[in-house]
């Protein structure tokens, strides 16, 4: 009795494990393995933003490693000076300037603007990566810090001048969260230090908040928007917040970006803390940066 | 107390039936290539997994696509992922179906074979017959195959500026080794 009850369970084990082993959807097993194994693995989030400025100044990005970012961006008038200037076609601002990876999250450049003839040099470091799977980690961050300095003449030659004086100074720090594929949105807390400032009443050091996010609305187009809110205590006076907004367009190796801004400057310290123009009265002013990548090191073929 | 012969019969029986059918393989290297006039491409992965159910001749095969190195760029790589995969939406590609042809893996050797199933790249399934090497080894089947693939079969546009650096028909070779599970 126990030998055919012992028959009866070998022979019904065998059967469910035929029966099981007959039964696997191979692709649904690969597809169960794949998901296994990147839980165990770090994902990290990659183009948060299509370039590495979102508008006039600094998105979370870094250059890639081995490549040289060659851009040319140019800031019109402003629109309401009418037909007469052709809504601001007449005055073109412009910088150019040189971007560099240095490792995968290291980046320098260097540019020079016609507006105040002023040279910019930075270094941004990606401190953070967003990533998903074996560490999670909701935000980027990086860290950006540029000088410029304006070699316009002397106003007052005859007085002692020093090359400090020409000197100013952004850090930032800049938190960004890729939200969805299409949404992402950052933060940028800045400092701006000016050596030497116009009076004895104007603070040496600007105090502001940035924000600006991007929408994707297809695969290689999106639309942008930076703000920089200034600290009341810590702004100089009459200097407005400055506002812009844009769009991305890519194609292949280049990135074009087209926006309209009330700020005239390119550089941290001409946008964030000087910017002149009002919204309300119409000191827009169409601009675009053009971003061409060219690629120094080649890379290593598998 | 006896255990009959009967019990440790089916036992092995059973033992016999439940005898690996199935061999895998998770390091498969998948190579493609895109020949356009101004520019060529190439980028591979050795994470290809793959599956063979030797008892019902079924097949599937699997890539991430973000496991694919090369390149002439890491911003062609990122343009891979983001503008022409989409790999957020759609992370993998992958080819499931049936071995035309009836197979004696129990003979050593190579074989030709037709591979007809359901290609999925994109999010696009297209109904493929792929030819493909297979050999049997004993201990392990070695598969190698080379296809095309369009890209207007899987729904991806390639844009006006790029017409001349990215070729629409991408050749695709596969290698891999299986083993049983």
């Amino acid at each position: 009795m126990l030998q055919r009850k012992l028959f009866l369970l070998a022979f019904l084990t065998c059967s469910v494990l035929f029966v099981k082993a007959q039964d696997v959807d191979l692709n649904q097993m690969l597809e169960d393995e794949q998901k296994k194994e990147e839980k165990d693995k770090v994902k990290y989030t990659e183009a948060t933003f299509k370039t590495t400025r979102l508008i006039n100044g600094h998105s979370i990005e870094t250059t890639q490693k081995g490549i040289m970012d060659f851009r040319i961006s140019h800031r019109f008038g402003t629109i309401n000076g009418g037909a007469y200037e052709l809504f601001g076609l007449d005055n073109a601002s412009m910088r150019m300037g040189f971007d560099f990876g240095i490792t995968p999250r290291l980046m320098l450049g260097f540019g020079r603007s016609t507006y105040q003839k002023q040279y910019d040099a930075f270094a941004k470091y990606k401190l953070l990566r967003q990533s998903t799977g074996k560490r999670n980690m909701p935000v980027s961050l990086a860290v950006m810090s540029s000088a410029m300095v304006t070699t316009m003449k002397w106003t007052d030659p005859t007085r002692p001048n020093y090359f400090s004086s020409r000197v100013q100074y952004a850090h930032q720090l800049i938190v960004a969260r890729k939200f969805s594929e299409n949404t992402s949105i950052q933060i940028m807390p800045t400092l701006v230090h000016y050596n030497i400032v116009k009076f004895i009443a104007d603070p040496n050091d600007i105090i502001a908040i940035g924000i600006g996010g991007r929408q994707k609305i297809s695969p290689r187009v999106s639309v942008n928007f930076e703000y920089y809110y200034q600290l009341p205590a810590y702004k100089m006076p009459n200097a407005e917040n400055s506002l812009s907004l844009g769009f991305d367009l890519e194609t292949g190796g280049h990135v074009f970006q087209l926006h309209i801004t009330n700020s005239r400057g390119m550089t941290e310290r001409t946008f964030i803390s000087e910017t002149a123009g009002k919204w309300s009265k119409g000191d827009i002013m169409f601009g675009f940066n053009i971003s061409r990548v060219f690629t120094l090191k080649k890379h290593k073929k598998k | 107390m006896k255990i009959s012969w009967l019990t440790i019969t089916a036992l092995i029986l059973c033992a016999s039936f439940v005898q690996p059918v199935i061999y895998t393989s998770n390091n498969g290297v998948i190579n493609f290539r895109s020949e356009a006039p101004f520019e060529l491409i190439n980028a591979s992965s050795k994470e290809m997994k793959g599956a063979i159910d030797l008892s019902k001749n079924n097949f599937a095969f699997r890539i991430r696509i973000r496991s694919f190195e090369g390149f002439n760029s890491p911003l062609q790589k990122e343009h891979f992922n983001e503008n022409y995969m989409q790999s957020e939406q759609f992370p993998e590609a992958s080819f499931s179906g049936k071995i035309i042809e009836t197979i004696d893996y129990s003979v050593k050797g190579k074989y030709s074979i037709r591979a007809k199933g359901k290609l999925m790249v994109h999010g696009v399934e297209q109904e493929r017959i792929i030819k493909s090497e297979i050999e049997v080894t004993g201990n392990s089947i070695r598969i190698s195959s080379e296809f095309s693939v369009l890209l207007s079969d899987h729904n991806i546009p390639i844009p006006r500026v790029v017409k001349e650096k990215l070729a629409n028909e991408i050749h695709v070779s596969i290698n891999t080794e299986l083993f049983a599970k």
